[in-house]
């Protein structure tokens, strides 16, 4: 917290001009996220329970798993679709803390059509690549995650850089594991995605409004 | 016309409430905003916030009220009218010196 009381204020008109300027892009940032680390956080938890879940079915239900090899496709749907859900109230409840109605709301619109398109871009563009099919199927989270991975680097290039670092965080913790490990990598990547979103929602929280 | 002719309001040519004034300005009038968005969006402490809010508020160029919202307190900051004039002229003025030019 910095301490202005004694400021002086024998601003230059320079000064002024760039503390306009600058107090404007801020504040509209500071629009955007809101509710971000707490939605982050959220989307951590989503992954490492559909990481773990994979991981315990497929590991520990084999019957299971073998007779329902499909079973990734409605797991991760529904915990999607929880997530997806509970990111609206939570956006909606955290721009209703910062201003009145429209403000919050065209802020709100705008991330939430962001996201809309990375979401869609997410489903579509394995489809068009022919992924979602028994075969290829098992590819289709990586490329999921990078979408993601990029939709966060993207928003933390216009708004805040540690959401980048996020981006980067959240596609290490699934491609590492991925690489290196075998049949243990989900959970080792359900861990590592929550260590990833822990930190991040910690310094999006120290860094300001979010 | 010179350039020293051209005056800045004291009361907005302040770092801090220079800050203030254009976040409440930059919404649609009659948007307001939270307390606690204001103060986090800019890094201020409770104190020199509601010390900068205060002479603003002498000024009449904002209007500060406070609300429940699901049983918790809240305190909205709205520019007014007289609020969002002083800061176009102030943005106006500020313009003309940036801009001066002594051998036009």
């Amino acid at each position: 917290m910095q301490s202005t009381e004694n400021q002086p204020s024998n601003m230059s008109p320079e000064d002024g001009w760039r503390a306009i300027h600058s107090t404007m892009d801020q504040s509209r940032s500071s629009m955007y996220l809101a509710g971000t680390s707490s939605i982050l956080l959220l989307w951590g938890a989503v992954m490492a329970v559909g990481y773990l879940l994979h991981f315990g079915i497929s590991s520990l239900a084999t019957d299971f798993a073998d007779q329902y090899p499909w079973f990734p496709g409605p797991l991760w749907g529904t915990l999607g679709t929880v997530g997806f859900i509970a990111s609206g109230i939570i956006g909606r409840r955290a721009g209703q803390d910062l201003a009145d109605n429209h403000t919050a709301r065209s802020a709100g619109l705008r991330v939430f059509f962001f996201w809309l398109a990375v979401t869609f871009a997410a489903i579509f563009v394995p489809a068009a690549a022919g992924m979602w099919t028994p075969d290829s199927g098992s590819l289709v989270p990586g490329v999921v995650i990078g979408i993601i991975a990029l939709g966060y680097i993207l928003f933390g290039i216009m708004h805040r850089p540690a959401l980048a670092v996020v981006g980067i965080g959240i596609a290490a913790a699934y491609y590492i594991p991925n690489y290196l490990l075998d049949d243990v990598a989900p959970a080792v990547t359900a861990v590592a995605m929550l260590v990833v979103v822990l930190i991040g929602a910690l310094w999006l929280r120290k860094s300001g409004v979010a | 016309m010179t350039q020293d002719s051209i005056t800045l309001d004291e009361t907005i040519h302040q770092p801090t409430r220079l800050r203030i004034m254009t976040m409440l300005v930059s919404q649609p009038d009659p948007d307001r905003m939270t307390y606690g968005f204001v103060q986090k969006s800019l890094g201020l402490t409770g104190g020199n916030l509601t010390t900068h809010l205060r002479k603003l508020e002498d000024a009449e160029y904002l209007q500060i009220t406070k609300e429940f919202h699901n049983q918790k307190p809240r305190t909205w900051l709205k520019a007014t009218p007289t609020g969002r004039q002083a800061f176009a002229n102030y943005y106006t003025n500020l313009q003309k010196i940036l801009n001066w030019n002594p051998n036009p």
